[in-house]
């Protein structure tokens, strides 16, 4: 029997460091392709829809747009608590939540007008999301609970809570019994930024979230002390950045994106609450911090591929009926590409033989 | 008998450096040949290149009269040559034993593959618990471990890369007694180390790198210390200089009744250590590795927080409850024992490197933001005050040879002008020229004011440098002495844990 094991390089390459998350672009093309022809679908046609249609057709551009802001803006959050290795994996509980306490200040507010409103709504959003996110940040620091499964398992909570609210207290009195609130009013719904396009505010806010983080990440001791607690534990611990306070800044930052991003999701595309304003952005943005490198920068790119999967996705269902779990596939396939192909940079495989002696296992 | 090893143009450039220019020599069967030179001399490349860990650009690398292209580790070890490494790759949450298994090619069963291990360690004399976790073991005991992983494999060729930087002199004697007797077996050993008198006692001959090109062969026994320094130098060693007579000032640093809870994280806590270091004394702190140093050093850099305010004053103010920050604003810095991953971080730049420790003493922080100019600057000025060979603040501290990369932490931390300095192995790994800067840098230090303590095995630099003298043992510390009363022998004993003269002041 052979054995396979890794075994870590001497060096990785820069090339390779960047090329990785192009060659899993790629790839997940050339897989995709093989995999719907396999299963009946023109595979070829599935590909070009999905991934060149929404670039060709200037129509799509406006929904690359709304669809990559939530994307960047969580996407950036996540960014920044991955590289100081605190994997926060609920965005989406945490954007849920965000968007929640906004549906809640513009239903407080409603009928009312005047510029505060979407301010309040905004900090409201981001406020929640931190509360949200601090809740695994409390159980890793006190009880060393992990907390990939609290933030995940806080996502089904908060699934749960949208429910609650709309089908009670937030239900919409001239919703004909549908379990949604009401529409938001005028003051607190996002402006339009280029007339007859459903192009809104939340898409330049999130390319200003990602270059602010960017800058932050690279010029302030914030930035200095998430790369070095990543990087090398011992050396923080060393050069007097505590373990804890960073967990509960990656947390915080994290969450209190995601929450933004909630607000703007709902104030913008979907003006109310409903029960389908779920849409895995949350997780979604996990794909997005990893193939953006980790870097806001990046992270901006990344959304934008991620958004053209989805718009692509829809195209591809009305034009050659692709299933709408296509998307999904594409994006799994992309992400595990991705990881495959970080191991394979930092590592190769070696191939171990058993020793010709007894009893080898 | 064909050469075992045989080395001919071997050439190796590095983005601005060129480590080996044209290097030739050759190996015999049972010979135990050293490889000499100044910190980013060449070695470590010359031989990670026969090791397979790196291709020569230009050369060829004959191996018992055949010519061969090592491709990689695994084929060095197919061919009989085993590494042990400057740095080590050991996992810190797996034991002894799993950390062997994992390096090991072929998967022999942990019961087989754990009485192998205790035949090697029996047969060289290399005591070391199987089951131990590596996180609870020091720095010397976790080489036991390399070297052992080497031995498993039979050898025809061992390479070791500074493997006595932190050892005792017991545990140097136990080596070279494993040496000798491998060499005597026909394994030949290419040996590379900075202590000159070692290689005296241990080598038949030695090869001589300077900016990767040899510049000699000769025979260590016929040599003196001094001599093969200077030609590894190229030019004369300088002696410390002190001013005679000095006088010491003020108490500055008083260590009351410090202890360290067991945390299971190092060695050995320390307990119920109290001492004094007056400005412009230089205190030495000697010891077998795994006796508490970890532990001292943590507790007095704030790395570990004890409960008493007063267990560790400066200039009779209390810093026993501060963290590493607010002990640095104060006035003091300290280096630990492990370079890569603790006093600095391999992947990032000198540059940012600099910042970890001295961005508040040296204000390269305003308002939350990275001042990277200020940080270059000074960056820039411990490369050239400490004559590292680096190509400039943004090359990568893990591009660094080892000996440069502890020229720059010695370099970061005095050039913070700190009032107490407490350093564990400053000359670790350091050729004889750079030693001798930085113990100078030490001794200026002092003259000027600072109280320093210095963490070390290395008894000859103890002597050279400090000006009293403690042993640690168990996590106890001895009654601090001027360094001319002790004997080397009474040293030797005490560092053994003969508690003759010990008392706790
Ligand atoms: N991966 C690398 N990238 C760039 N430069 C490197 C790399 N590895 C080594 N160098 C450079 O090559 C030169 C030789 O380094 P090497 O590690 O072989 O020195 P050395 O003789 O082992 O020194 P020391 O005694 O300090 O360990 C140095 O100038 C070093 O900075
Ligand atoms: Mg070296």
């Amino acid at each position: 029997m052979m054995r396979y094991r890794l075994e870590k390089r001497p060096e990785p390459s820069k090339l390779m460091l960047y090329g990785t998350p192009v060659a899993a672009v790629v790839l997940t093309m050339i897989l995709g392709c093989l995999l719907f022809s396999a299963i009946g679908y023109n595979g070829l046609r599935a590909v070009q829809e999905i991934f060149l249609t929404p670039l060709t057709n200037p129509y799509k551009w406006q929904d690359l747009g709304i669809k990559a802001a939530p994307l960047i803006i969580i996407g950036t959050g996540l960014s920044v608590a991955y590289r100081a290795n605190v994997w926060n994996i609920g965005a989406e509980g945490q954007y849920i939540i965000g968007a929640l306490a906004a549906t809640g200040v513009a239903l407080m507010t409603w009928g009312m007008s005047g510029w505060w409103i979407l301010p309040v709504m905004a900090i409201a959003g981001m406020a929640a999301g931190m509360a949200y996110a601090s809740i695994p940040a409390f159980l890793k620091t006190r009880l060393n609970v992990n907390e990939i499964l609290t933030s995940l398992m806080l996502t089904y909570a908060s699934v749960q809570l949208i429910y609650y609210l709309i089908r009670g207290p937030w239900k919409d009195p001239m919703g004909i019994g549908f379990p949604q609130s009401r529409l938001f009013s005028e003051a607190a719904r996002l402006p339009n930024i280029i007339p007859g396009t459903i192009v809104h505010l939340g898409v330049p806010i999130a390319v200003i979230v990602a270059l602010i983080a960017w800058f932050v990440m690279s010029k302030t001791v914030f930035g200095y002390r998430m790369r070095v607690v990543g990087a090398a534990p011992h050396a923080a611990r060393y050069g007097g950045f505590s373990e804890t306070r960073t967990i509960w800044l990656a947390m915080l930052v994290s969450g209190g994106l995601a929450g933004l991003a909630g607000m703007l999701e709902v104030a913008g595309p979907f003006q109310r609450m409903v029960p389908g304003f779920p849409t895995n952005y949350g997780f979604t943005a996990i794909i997005v911090a990893f193939l953006g490198r980790l870097n806001p920068l990046g992270v901006i790119v990344a959304g934008v591929v991620l958004a053209i999967t989805f718009v692509g996705g829809q195209v591809a269902q009305t034009t050659i009926g692709l299933p709408d779990e296509a998307t999904g596939i594409f994006q799994a396939m992309m992400l595990f590409l991705l990881l495959a192909g970080d191991i394979l940079v930092r590592y190769r495989i070696r191939r171990v033989s058993p020793e010709a002696s007894v009893g080898a296992a | 008998m064909p050469n075992r090893l045989e080395l001919t143009g071997i050439t190796k450039q590095f983005p601005g450096v060129l480590a080996n220019d044209h290097v030739s020599f050759v190996v015999k069967p049972g010979e135990i040949h050293a490889l000499l030179g100044e910190n980013g001399a060449g070695k470590s490349t010359l031989v990670k290149m026969i090791y397979g860990i790196m291709q020569p650009d230009a050369g060829e690398i004959r191996w018992n009269g055949e010519p061969v292209v090592v491709a990689n580790p695994k084929a060095a070890r197919k061919l009989g040559i085993g590494m042990v490494f400057q740095h080590f790759s050991l996992f810190e949450a797996l034991t002894v034993l799993e950390n062997i298994a994992l390096g090991m090619d072929a998967k022999i069963p942990s019961r087989e593959l754990e009485s192998r291990i205790r035949e090697v360690m029996e047969t060289y004399g290399l005591a070391l618990d199987p089951h131990r976790t590596v996180a609870t073991l020091s720095v010397g005991e976790r080489q036991r471990i390399e070297i052992v992983r080497a031995l498993l494999l039979n050898p025809q060729l061992l390479i070791m890369d500074e493997p006595t930087s932190v050892l005792t002199p017991q545990e140097v004697e136990q080596l070279f007694t494993v040496l000798r007797k491998l060499a005597a077996e026909g394994c030949s050993i290419l040996y590379i180390s900075h202590k000159l008198h070692e290689i005296k006692a241990l080598c038949d001959t030695a090869t001589i790198l300077r900016g990767g090109k040899l510049v000699d062969t000769c025979d260590p026994k016929e040599e003196t210390s001094r001599s093969m320094a200077e030609k590894m130098i190229g030019t004369g060693l300088k002696d410390i200089v002190r001013a005679e007579g000095r006088a010491f000032g003020q108490p500055k640093l008083v260590v009351n009744r410090l202890s360290t809870g067991k945390t299971g994280h190092f060695d050995v806590p320390v307990d119920n250590v109290s001492f004094t270091v007056r400005a412009g004394e230089i205190l030495g702190v000697a010891g077998v590795a795994g006796n508490g140093q970890n532990a001292l050093l943590d507790a007095l850099s704030g790395e570990l927080i004890g409960d008493d305010r007063e267990a560790i004053t400066i200039d009779g103010h209390g810093i026993g409850l501060m963290n590493t920050t607010e002990r640095r604003r104060q006035g003091l810095c300290a280096v630990p024992e492990e370079r890569n991953g603790h006093a600095a971080v391999g992947d990032f730049t000198l540059s940012d490197n600099s910042v970890l420790t001295a961005r508040d003493r040296l204000g390269m922080v305003m308002m939350g933001l990275i001042n990277s100019g200020a940080a270059k600057t000074y960056t820039g000025k411990v490369i050239a005050d400490f004559a590292v060979k680096a190509l400039g603040p943004a090359s990568t501290a893990g591009s660094l040879s080892g000996g440069n990369l502890q020229k720059y932490i010695m370099g970061r931390e005095i050039l913070q002008k700190p009032s107490v300095l407490v350093v564990s192995q400053p000359t670790w790994g350091v050729d004889a020229g750079a030693a001798a800067a930085i113990h100078q840098a030490l001794v200026d230090l002092a003259a000027a004011g600072s109280a320093i303590v210095v963490i070390s095995q290395d008894l000859d630099e103890l002597r050279a440098l400090c000006d009293t003298l403690a042993v640690i043992n168990m996590g106890r510390l001895s009654a601090a002495r001027p360094v001319k009363d002790f004997s080397v022998e009474e040293i030797g004993l005490l560092m053994g844990g003969v508690h003759g003269s010990m008392e706790t002041a």
